[in-house]
């Protein structure tokens, strides 16, 4: 409540020492009582409901002067009623420099809470908007269900160990130039190329032959046929798409170079070329240009360059990875990973790029990064501990290579494809899907029969889950949404809002 | 002749440590004592202050040894204060129970015993909490708990009061607002003389200090440099507010974590010679420092009461504050100018203040005898003394609360809320208070509530009251009866 603004209001009354009268207990109990349980605690919704701020005051005034609360000190203060604000003064008014002629404990019906309020920025949740925005978890847990197949399929010996090697030295090379480039062009086409090798190496380490990857080609076709006429748009930079890119993308970098220098004395000309990363994509020219071209022809170098270094790392990690655990029991290495997968899960930074590209100050990336790193470090961590299972050199090999694909890049591609089309999102969903209903139904499924029917039904049943999750979740917090119960008043701590922040964030 | 209490105040907070709560306790109890009542304190130990201690007045502080967790808020153990509190209440024969803050284990735990002891408890609650984080949801079950039991309530200011019934689902009729004072004669003006008695404030003897058009106006901020006192709105103003106002300086008092951004600040907008920064400064010192200046500045986010700001107004200065939590309760509009806690509007609202003084339309010669009878620990001390009237007994039930018998209201109170009066002791009515406090907290609360019984009982029979001395009174002051006694 704003005393009004007037300079000069030099009267103060200082008659505090009239006998506080009795009050009324319909004057003082808040009106409401019916419909409570309990009279005594007092519901938010007491005050807020019933009371608007233009309030009635006339209906106190004339009460204030009717027979029935007469007894009130007005009377009293009459004899130095010369200043006209004598009779305001008789209503309570919320202010602690007034001597009130109300007890202490006096519980202004008008006033109480008035400024109370419940769910201000409450937003009610849409149906279908909600269910589209959940994909991305789907998307996640079905990623992380299929690297779990792949790991099962592994180590029930159900894949051949040399053709998921000859796999990953295929994917290697790409992913890592995939990696390397951030520019979204030609990101968009090696991470399609990425795309269409996850796909192949999740099938052909289930089966050999599918029809899947005709499937993941074609997408990745279509990511390449639509982003040709965009070409000219891109390298111009949208800055904030570009940034908002290069976040996860330093997390990820951060956690293979941790990878890298964790599992071994990484060498040193790989750590300048890792930690280079970051720097290099917003310093690409305009496409046209033959310097352009030549930088592009150096960054494709280095990429392969540091592709062919990460390569024999892991190649030369494979070895110790293998024996890594040995001395572990299986029980709790399946426990540790479950934790650790779960981590990831739940530790996910589902908010995307577009939230941290539209976030406006700089705190809010150096909030997230510590989150996603624990996510991806986890991710990287369980796949460690899983590949040390493996019997060969080869298989802990694919199952690391593997798992960086999964955990450190096709995040960077998921959000990059939400970002870019609706379109690529929706069908990156139920391609996941129902890779990972297959991948379950093929893994489930016992040997002897044809895999690819259980692989059908799995993704039928697949599909189904993920439906359900979809729609009952969204549902449910939906149905959630009527106990929220929020309340804020002049007792919060104010945010400021600071506009000139010229002085600091140019540092 | 009104009774007079045994009154024990009980907080981690009390001096050698500076601070509101602080300062709050020790001029209530001495004003307390100076109306014939007996007042002791009850605080932890603090580095090189233990035992039992006299202050001024005779106001006996008792020092508990107790580990100290953070801030000089001491760790809460549910129980373990017990026997050496039940030992001062029987020793000292105290009637009242009276705790501060509500980040006070110590006041908390004083609470809960006090009454499974048979005494009237009151608490004073000198801060804002939010709803929102879960720091806050946690303090809010805690107090909850401690204030399911107590006899009355008092808060600082009417949004405290307002809080605290949503915080703790108390009958807001048992919720006091009683306000904090100033030591006015501690916060004079510069040039201020004795007023002759009775000529306030028509034809004031002081002369208004008339400011030239380019005379230099001070603006004093004393705050402690936290991002909650809104340290970060303060170095987002200064640059704009002295780039608009020439004659304009600054004078910051205080310290904090926040110092480093100011002091950025001023290097980067090279306003060395225009913002002079203090540093921390002591509370005797913060008279000494406002009256350097014309305008006390208080960009602070959240506050309960603010008596910084009365002090400032004390001392002549013209305030400009953000309208935030209890501060738009505590001065008068004149002289005040109240800003929204935004960057913009708190250089508007500060210009418009210079403008105003510039064009001498402000008189703040004036401020600190209107402050001086608006807040006064002596009237605090006597709407505090009501309060133990009306939970004692002595001023009648219906004439505390403010309702009829007739009404038949005592049968929408049910026992398990029950007034003064009726407050009841019996252990199974305290249990069905604290039982309300929420599905698992009720239950989890009624155990703790009747472990404090059993060792209640315990003690009594280990440690007999008979056994325990009983400790000789300092000599009582004679009650002032000035006539102005409203209870």
């Amino acid at each position: 409540m704003a005393p009004p603004s007037g300079l000069h209001q030099s009267a103060i009354p200082s008659d505090f020492e009239t006998p506080f009268p009795p009050l009324m207990r319909s004057s003082t109990v808040p009106a409401l009582t019916s419909h409570r349980a309990d009279p005594s605690h007092l519901a938010p919704e007491d005050a807020y409901s019933s009371f608007s701020p233009p309030r009635r005051s006339g209906d106190f005034d004339s009460r204030g002067n009717g027979s029935g609360t007469d007894s009130r000190p007005g009377r009293i203060r009459h004899k130095d009623a010369s200043r006209s604000r004598s009779r305001r003064r008789k209503r309570f008014q919320k202010l602690l420099w007034v001597k009130q002629s109300y007890p202490d404990n006096y519980t202004d019906q008008a006033t109480f809470l008035e400024n109370l309020q419940r769910n201000p920025r409450v937003r009610p949740y849409d149906f279908w908007p909600l269910v589209a925005d959940s994909t991305v978890i789907v998307q996640h847990v079905c990623s992380v269900i299929i690297f779990v197949v792949c790991f099962v399929g592994i180590f029930q010996e159900r894949s051949q160990g040399g053709s998921a090697d000859e796999d990953a030295r295929a994917r290697m090379i790409r992913d890592g130039r995939a990696y390397r480039e951030y520019r979204p062009p030609r990101r968009q086409d090696s991470l399609g190329l990425e795309q269409s090798s996850m796909l192949n190496a999740s099938t052909v380490s289930i089966s050999s032959a599918s029809n899947l990857p005709s499937a993941a080609s074609s997408t990745s076709n279509l990511l390449q046929d639509h982003h040709q006429p965009q070409r000219p748009f891109h390298p111009l930079g949208s800055s904030t798409g570009n940034s908002g890119l290069l976040v996860p993308a330093h997390a990820h970098s951060r956690s293979v170079s941790s990878v890298n220098s964790m599992a071994s004395q990484a060498s040193a000309a790989n750590s300048p070329t890792t930690t280079r990363l970051g720097p290099d994509g917003p310093h690409h020219g305009p496409t046209g240009s033959p310097t352009a071209r030549n930088s592009r022809v150096y960054v494709r170098l280095s990429t392969i360059k540091s592709a062919i270094l990460i390569y024999f790392t892991l190649l030369g990690l494979s070895p110790i990875l293998k024996s890594l655990t040995r001395s572990t029991s299986s029980d709790s290495i399946w426990a540790m990973s479950f934790w650790l997968l779960a981590i990831n899960v739940f530790f996910f930074d589902y908010s995307g790029s577009a939230a941290a590209a539209t976030a406006t100050t700089g705190t809010t990336h150096s909030k997230q990064m510590p989150v996603a790193s624990l996510s991806t470090n986890a991710a990287l961590m369980a796949s460690t501990v899983l590949a040390s299972r493996l019997p060969s050199t080869g298989q802990v090999f694919s199952l690391t290579l593997f798992s960086i694909e999964v955990f450190g890049l096709f995040p960077v591609f998921r959000q990059y494809a939400r970002h870019r089309s609706w379109r690529y999102h929706v069908v990156l969903t139920v391609l996941l899907v129902l890779g990972a209903g297959a991948g379950v139904g093929m893994i489930l499924g016992d040997e002897r029969g044809w895999p690819w029917k259980k692989g059908l039904l799995g993704m039928v049943v697949g599909c189904l889950i993920a439906a359900l999750a979809l729609g009952g979740c969204s549902w449910w917090l939906i149905g959630l949404q009527k106990y929220k119960n929020e309340i804020y008043g002049p007792w919060d701590p104010a945010r400021p809002i600071i506009i000139s922040r010229r002085h600091w964030d140019d540092e | 002749m009104a009774p007079t209490y045994n009154i024990a105040m009980v907080s981690d907070f009390f001096f050698p440590q500076p601070g509101g709560v602080e300062s709050h306790i020790y001029q209530l109890s001495s004003k307390l004592r100076d109306r014939g009542h007996k007042v002791i304190i009850i605080t932890h130990a603090y580095k090189g202050r233990t035992g039992v201690r006299y202050l001024t007045n005779g106001l006996k502080v008792y020092h508990v040894p107790f580990f100290v967790l953070y801030r000089s808020a001491s760790f809460p153990t549910v129980f373990s204060f017990f026997p050496i509190f039940r030992n001062i209440i029987l020793r000292e024969r105290i009637d009242i129970v009276h705790g501060h803050a509500s980040l006070s284990s110590l006041c908390h735990e004083a609470i809960l015993h006090a009454r499974t002891m048979g005494l009237r408890t009151v608490y004073t609650d000198h801060s804002l909490f939010g709803f929102a984080d879960a720091a806050s949801i946690f303090a809010n079950k805690l107090l909850k708990f401690s204030l399911s039991d107590v006899d009355h309530v008092i808060c600082v200011s009417h949004t405290c009061k307002e809080n605290t019934v949503l915080r703790a689902s108390l009958d807001p009729l048992m919720v006091s607002a009683i306000p904090n004072a100033v030591v006015a004669e501690n916060f004079k003006p510069l040039d201020y003389t004795e007023p002759p008695p009775r000529s306030f404030p028509a034809h004031h003897p002081l002369p208004a200090r008339p400011l030239g058009p380019h005379d230099m106006i001070t603006i004093v901020v004393i705050s402690r440099l936290f991002y909650n006192k809104g340290t970060d709105l303060l170095t987002a103003a200064i640059p704009r507010i002295l780039e608009n106002h020439p004659n304009t300086r600054f004078i910051i008092a205080g310290d904090g974590p926040k110092a480093i951004d100011l002091e950025q600040m001023i290097e980067q907008n090279v306003l060395q010679d225009r913002v002079e920064m203090l540093g921390p400064i002591r509370h005797e010192e913060v008279r000494d420092v406002m009256v350097r200046g014309h305008i006390y500045l208080h960009p602070s986010l959240t506050e309960a009461f603010g008596t910084v700001i009365v002090e400032a107004a004390s001392c002549g200065l013209y305030v400009v504050c953000t309208q935030v939590g209890g501060i738009p309760e505590v001065l008068p509009s004149h002289m005040t100018v109240f800003a929204k806690p935004e960057e913009d509007d708190l250089v508007t609202a500060t210009g418009r203040a210079i403008a105003a003084l510039r064009a001498n339309k402000v008189r703040t010669e004036l401020f600190h005898e209107q402050v001086k009878s608006m807040y006064s620990w002596t009237n605090v001390a006597m709407r505090t003394e009501r309060v133990y009237n009306g939970i004692s007994g002595a001023i009648s039930e219906a004439e505390f609360y403010g309702y009829d018998a007739a009404n038949g209201a005592g049968s929408s109170w049910s026992a398990a809320r029950g007034r003064s009066g009726v407050q009841s002791f019996a252990l199974i009515d305290r249990l069905k208070r604290y039982y309300g406090c929420g599905i698992w907290a009720g239950k989890l609360f009624c155990l703790c509530v009747i472990v404090d019984y059993l060792i209640f009982l315990a003690l009594e029979l280990w440690f007999p009251r008979d056994k325990i001395d009983i400790c000789p009174d300092w000599p009582r002051k004679e009650r002032k009866v000035g006539g102005k006694d409203a209870g």
